[in-house]
């Protein structure tokens, strides 16, 4: 049992990996916690699952087309709402976000329904054997994104022009300015990635589950990740997401379903009082 | 024309209003609104009784928020506190409706010490993830204290009846209602002239120079989220008696965003912007749905069948629109156009 726990523990924590590297790459960019990761992934999910019904099952048609949707709603976001509060407090930013995450939400429900559904994709649901634990495919690949995911980013943010970019305006945008970097264009970047990333999450998680209304909270579980692997660090979000995704299966698998549900919102408070600014995350410095 | 005001004393400075007429308008008012609950229909009073029990929670929100700066999320976990502490108390112990009004102020503002203590150390982003995950905490503690609260079953509550006077039909109810809102409107507008008060804005404006200043943060923090808490406690249990029914599924989520709303359309800080925002916020779906009876039935029938929905849809446009064109809310609207009203045709 406990081979299985730790399994599925690691696979469903992956999927809070990708959704708080999505977190973690709009706040290192733009200064802000986006309420709205949640549906967004959630978003992009229903969009793979029309796709993959009513068009073609084809899993490469749907991932591009999801990639695109994806992006689509990054960018839009991006433009159309998150631009025009440059400059504005980050508090009323933020609140545009969490806005932004009630209207994604009831969206959804309007425009597709309230139902769960199910979400099979190329031998998403078959099972692969490791030893003692079996996982599903869309588990194994789940790890497998995660895995590729903190490859790629970490390579990014190393060797890339856009990923220096971004770090120099995480650090001080001001100065990024100066030195020619357009921020809005590495702005439009961050919520364009973080929306695929959290894409990605989405369609796994509904292949692994189902899809339903609910899938929001991914956005809330994820939270505790973030703050675990650092607000500002994409890798060790990722990190971060597995570990808590660990501790929730076994708090569920030894303590109840109750336990497991509330287990990571116990661990943010706990991260919180101990170590603010998570594993993997730069101590933030206040000067007057 | 009128000339600007000059203030001789400090107490001349943080009077509540220094214009009589103020007094007599707000007075007609809160008249009136004794007085309505027995002129209009079941349906409106409904509505009358609803805006009352919002105004108070909003207002405890108010003073955390928008007095002291500290983002709450997670303020229905407040709510559900105080509607479970008066529940619990009057149905399952047959306590007297006053002491259960007591417990739902206590109950949440003790659990507020505990979300309140990590607010001590955290800022702006962190303390709003906090607030969240504690409304989450809470509901699932609910859930599982079953020998208390019977977990998922919810308890019925009925009217009360207390200090001999029996609140058993709606028009008494609402006055009830309409008590307590006033109640807290004044303390909330005479917290913000006391000492304390002063202190909460300062924390707000300027937490580090607040402390240079003599201000002990750990204490007036912590003050914050127990009245907050306190004053929501008791919305909490005005909203179950309202329901007549407490369980953990009638105070959803919404409720949370709905008081930060109310807050960012009124302007956040202004008691006058809690009482202004809680009438749009509230009514606002009602508006809308009138709207749409006009324009036709399909959207009405989308209406009736996603009412939830598009009430968080309405909520969540409301709140971008207004931080993005007029991050003042209402009260700013309202000076403008008094402002307008004195000065015109002069722009100054």
């Amino acid at each position: 049992v406990l081979a299985e726990l730790i399994a599925s523990g690691i696979a469903i924590g992956a999927i809070y990996g990708l959704v708080a590297m999505g977190f973690a790459f709009v706040y290192k960019a733009t200064g802000l916690v986006n309420f709205a990761q949640g549906e967004m992934t959630m978003l992009v999910a229903y969009i793979a699952w029309t796709i993959a019904t009513s068009i073609s099952a084809n899993p490469f048609i749907v991932a591009a087309g999801a990639i695109a949707a994806a992006v689509l709603i990054g960018l839009l976001i991006e433009r159309v709402i998150m631009r025009p509060m440059l400059g504005e407090p980050i508090f009323s930013s933020v609140l545009v976000t969490v806005a932004l995450a009630v209207i994604l939400r009831s969206s959804i429900t309007l425009i597709w329904d309230a139902y769960p559904h199910g979400f099979d994709l190329a031998g998403g649901k078959s099972i692969i054997r490791f030893g003692g634990a079996g996982l599903r495919g869309a588990q194994v690949a789940a790890i497998v994104t995660l895995l590729a995911a903190t490859v790629a980013f970490y390579l990014f943010f190393r060797f890339s022009r856009i990923g220096v970019a971004m770090r120099a305006v995480a650090l001080d945008d001001r100065t990024a300015l100066l030195m020619g970097i357009s921020a809005s264009r590495v702005h439009a970047v961050a919520w364009a990635a973080s929306s695929i990333i959290a894409g990605f999450a989405g369609v796994l998680f509904a292949m692994i589950y189902d899809l339903s209304p609910a899938m929001f909270q991914l956005g809330l579980k994820a939270f505790p990740a973030t703050i675990l692997g650092g607000l500002d660090s994409v890798v060790g979000s990722g990190f971060g997401g597995v570990l808590v995704g660990l501790v929730e299966n076994l708090a569920g698998g030894y303590g109840g379903s109750g336990l497991k549900d509330v287990a990571g919102f116990i661990m943010i408070i706990i991260i919180l009082m101990v170590r603010p600014f998570g594993l993997f995350g730069e101590r933030e410095v206040l000067r007057v | 024309m009128r000339s600007g005001t000059f203030k001789e004393s400090y107490a001349g400075l943080i009077v509540l209003t220094d214009s009589g007429w103020v007094w007599f308008w707000s007075i007609a008012l809160l008249l009136l609104m004794a007085v309505m609950p027995f002129a209009v229909n079941a349906y409106v009073l409904s509505l009358q009784t609803l805006v009352l029990i919002t105004m108070t929670g909003a207002l405890g929100l108010n003073l955390l928020t928008g007095l002291t700066g500290l983002i709450s999320l997670g303020h229905v976990g407040f709510l559900v506190l105080g509607a479970y502490a008066y529940a619990v108390l009057v149905v399952k112990h047959h306590l007297p409706p006053l002491a259960g009004f007591a417990a739902a102020g206590i109950v949440p503002a003790l659990f507020s010490i505990i979300v309140g203590l990590p607010s001590l150390r955290l800022r702006g982003l962190y303390l709003a993830i906090t607030t969240l995950a504690f409304s989450y905490i809470i509901n699932s503690v609910i859930l599982e204290a079953r020998s208390i609260t019977d977990g998922a079953r919810g308890i019925a509550v009925l009217r009360p009846e207390m200090l001999g006077l029996d609140f058993s039909s709606d028009q008494a109810f609402a006055l009830l209602c309409l008590f307590v809102a006033t109640v807290t409107l004044l303390a909330c507008l005479n917290i913000r002239r006391s000492r304390v008060g002063r202190a909460f804005m300062a924390i707000r404006d300027n937490d580090i120079a607040a402390r240079a200043m003599g201000i002990n943060l750990q204490r007036f923090k912590l003050y914050a989220f127990m009245t907050s808490a306190f004053i929501t406690g008791i919305a909490g249990a005005l909203m179950g008696i309202y329901l007549s029914f407490v369980s953990v599924e009638g105070f959803p989520f919404l409720y949370s965003i709905e008081a930060l709303a109310i807050l960012i359309v009124g302007g956040l800080g202004s008691s006058l912007g809690v009482v202004l925002g809680t009438l749009l916020i509230v009514l606002l779906p009602e508006a809308v749905r009138i709207l749409f009876g006009h324009l036709g039935s399909g959207l009405e029938s989308m209406l009736s069948t996603g009412v939830h929905e598009v009430k968080s849809m309405l909520y969540g446009v409301v709140i971008i629109l207004f931080l993005r064109f007029e991050p003042r809310g209402l009260v700013g609207v309202w000076h403008d156009a008094k402002r307008l009203w004195v000065h015109w045709p002069l722009r100054y």
